[in-house]
């Protein structure tokens, strides 16, 4: 495919509570054994891109460390090529790390790569979808810019916050505005654009003129007039990953195998870094229902509507329910716990309960002892 | 990674004919085992964690799976600079007709030419059908400090079972004076688990010299050790301490794997010090359906598990269908179990679709059944 794959990072709409303290979007940890950016990394490693760049706002440590060189992603280790990108340059505020700001310091790099086209799509969406097909549509409709959408009938609790399309003849796209969560079947972009890459270094450069503050979606809403801005729609599951609830939510909704199904398809892999876990240990008299389950854990208690990450350990008498429990983290006797994110590393022996709700799961604190 | 100067030669050309249907495709050492695991995931992975990094992997029986399988060594980290894995199969030869190995010295003289060409200091000769955790650099260290022209690792085994194995009997100092193969009644309990070190020079003339032999069976224990005893060098048993299993019929396969669900289990596989690595089968994490009844067992990724499991090892990408019930079980990858089916004390091989209803093996059978198609 003749085309570069760009990563994008979420702007300021997107804020997971607790969990977006220690590591941007992309590198949060999902369903047990993934990370956020495996979904679009694989999606564009199968659709056959082999050169990305991963853009990353802030705390890089996380994404280096995951990604690795992208032979784990099926990039090829000659021919191919897996960057992470990031401003070097001190921001003198936070408002001016905008993704503008850092395909602008990284231009050389856009440049230098070969492919006339680019596919640029953020991690925080996670969706199943072969980006040859949006390519070929793209040429053949002799768009400036191709733009990923949903269609929902959940705005009003769901993608809130995300961009609105509204589109006329020929799926023209006429404006971008906010979900504000007021109407319940909105089109909401994806925040996947596909365009010429000459276009996309033109559109980079009139955004830094235009503001330090514009993000690329800004310099698109601008657009709408000069350019033509078509809409893509994607069938199939889309969920946007821009809360802790709804972080909570779309991991819950996960857990029936039968939604899963629809993420990952049978010839279209979601690799991820793998971590020689052994298989996972349920204890005589342990339990186990309704949940999605990593390898490596020791399962001794008992397990409900959980989603339970690599090497986590759940001691007798212990009960999860409705939680998700990521990767190390040690649920001691006897502890109830429901409606509650562990994160990582974490240990709760001590407390007998933890008690949250749909909306406002319980956080447990990256290494915390409780 | 620093090198020892070791070169590991996995003898991995084992037939496995008391395994029947499960070795009708491939190798015994490429028999599944723990969920995820192939057997020969083992001494590789032993190689790896011990830094040894260049390893021969001789196959002979079945092995177009278990070429392919090993030769991706970055499964076990075993891709490093001046190491690696090879593969090394029965070939034609300048004036020699092609010949199949014909006992396990053979299979190591028949490629003299590899190890010359590495030079290594010494060898260690391991088989690929052993499931056993063993640090091969502290063996290494123990013929270096007793100065041995060959190490071989034994465990002790109660005397009343010593007539099943090959037994080494020892001096006050472990030195090895004589060396029986099953003897009617044994005099020492150390039994030879197939792990040998030679230093290389030494073995490379008794390999020679072997071949030449037309009497011989070229065989380590039948052969090379007794002309190493005959000729007084220096052999010295290797005292292991811990789990070892010959996984070499349906029942021991089956034990092996139930040894497994035991807390505490002395073949602790999360033990991350001393990881088993495998190949990335890239599979979901399990999935455990609303009605699933699940009761100590050993449960790998991609498992769908809708029905009843009980005391059983479930493989990669297997389902249990709902109303299924599976008892003291070994599942391996990619079986499906279907509704209402019940399974007891079976090993179902690789890839088997029991049909929905339908009832195997026997929770009071004397052995293991074993399901293949």
């Amino acid at each position: 495919m003749n085309a570069l794959g760009i990563i994008n990072f979420e702007d300021n709409t997107a804020t997971i509570d607790g969990l977006g303290d220690y590591r941007p979007v992309a590198a949060m940890t999902f369903l047990g054994r993934y990370r956020v950016i495996d979904f679009i990394l694989s999606n564009m490693t199968n659709s056959g891109i082999n050169s990305v760049q991963v853009y990353c706002k802030e705390k890089p440590r996380n994404l280096i460390d995951h990604l690795g060189q992208g032979a784990r992603y099926n990039i090829n280790s000659k021919r191919g090529k897996l960057r992470i990108l990031y401003g070097e340059k001190p921001f003198s505020s936070p408002i001016y790390n905008t993704d503008i700001a850092n395909f602008a310091l990284n231009m050389q790099y856009i440049e230098a790569d070969p492919n006339p086209y680019v596919i640029v799509a953020p991690s925080y969406f996670i969706y199943q979808f072969d980006f040859n097909e949006v390519l070929k549509q793209h040429l053949d409709s002799k768009a400036d810019v191709t733009v990923l959408y949903t269609n929902t009938n959940k705005a009003k609790t769901e993608f809130l916050g995300c961009d609105v399309i509204t589109m006329g003849k020929n799926k023209r796209i006429q404006s971008f505005d906010k979900n504000r969560g007021n109407t319940k079947n909105k089109q909401i972009s994806m925040e996947a654009y596909v365009l010429s890459k000459a276009l996309f270094i033109e559109l980079i450069e009139k955004a830094s003129e235009a503001s330090s503050l514009y993000w690329f979606k800004d310099i698109l809403k601008d657009s709408v007039k000069d350019l033509k801005i078509r809409g893509y729609g994607v069938r199939g599951y889309v969920a946007c990953l821009n809360s802790l609830p709804e972080y909570f939510r779309i991991s819950m909704e996960l857990r029936d195998r039968e939604k899963a199904d629809q993420l990952f398809k049978a010839g279209w892999p979601v690799y991820t870094q793998t971590n020689d876990s052994c298989p996972t240990r349920f204890a005589l008299n342990s339990s186990a229902k309704e949940s999605v389950i990593a390898n490596g854990c020791v399962i001794e208690g008992k397990v409900e509507g959980s989603i339970i990450g690599r090497n986590v350990t759940i001691r007798e008498g212990a009960v999860v329910k409705n939680s998700i429990i990521m990767t190390d983290s040690y649920i001691g006797k006897g502890a109830k716990l429901d409606h509650v994110v562990v994160d990582k590393y974490a240990m709760v022996h001590h407390v007998n309960k933890l008690e949250g709700t749909d909306e406002a799961p319980v956080y447990v604190k990256r290494r915390d002892r409780i | 990674m620093r090198s020892n100067n070791m070169v590991a030669m996995i003898l991995a050309g084992g037939r496995g004919t008391r395994l029947f249907d499960l070795t009708k495709k491939v190798a015994k050492p490429a028999v599944h085992f723990g969920g995820k695991y192939r057997i020969i995931d083992f001494p590789l992975s032993n190689c790896a964690n011990s830094d040894v990094s260049t390893v021969g992997v001789l196959t002979q029986y079945e092995s177009i799976l278990l070429n392919a399988y090993v030769a991706r060594d970055q499964n076990w980290g075993l891709d490093v600079k001046n190491g690696g894995v090879y593969v090394l199969t029965p070939r034609e030869k300048d004036q020699a007709d092609f010949e199949a190995f014909q006992g396990t010295a053979d299979a190591i003289t028949q490629n003299i030419d590899f190890l010359d060409s590495l030079d290594p200091e010494y060898v260690l000769i391991l088989s690929g059908d052993h499931i056993y955790k063993m640090n091969y650099a502290n063996m290494l260290g123990y013929h270096k400090v007793r100065n041995a022209d060959a190490t071989i690792a034994v465990l002790e085994v109660p005397l009343r079972e010593a007539s099943r194995f090959g037994i080494m009997n020892t001096n006050r100092n472990d030195r090895i004076v004589e060396f029986e193969e099953k003897p009617a009644k044994p005099k020492s309990n150390l039994a030879s688990m197939g792990i040998y070190i030679f230093s290389y020079k030494l073995l490379r003339k008794y390999l020679v010299a072997d071949a030449k032999n037309p009497n011989s069976s070229h065989d380590f224990g039948k052969d090379i050790i007794p002309m190493y005893l005959k000729d007084h060098k220096k052999l010295y048993a290797y005292r292991f301490r811990g789990y070892w299993k010959d996984v070499g019929t349906v029942d021991s396969l089956w034990e092996a794997n139930m040894d497994l669900l035991k807390e505490n289990s002395e073949l602790d596989l999360g033990d991350p010090e001393w990881k088993i690595y495998t190949e990335d089968a890239n599979a979901l994490p399990q999935f455990i359906g609303k009605e699933a009844n699940i009761d100590n067992c050993y449960i790998t990724q991609g498992s769908v598990i809708l029905g009843r499991v009980k005391n059983s090892v479930l493989g990669t990408n297997c389902r249990v269908e709902q109303g299924a019930k599976v008892y003291d079980s070994v599942i391996m990858p990619g079986v499906k179990v279907g509704e209402g089916a019940v399974v007891n004390r079976c090993i179902v091989a690789d890839g088997v679709e029991i049909p929905p209803g339908a009832k195997v093996g026997d929770k009071n059978s004397e052995h293991i059944t074993l399901v293949a198609e």
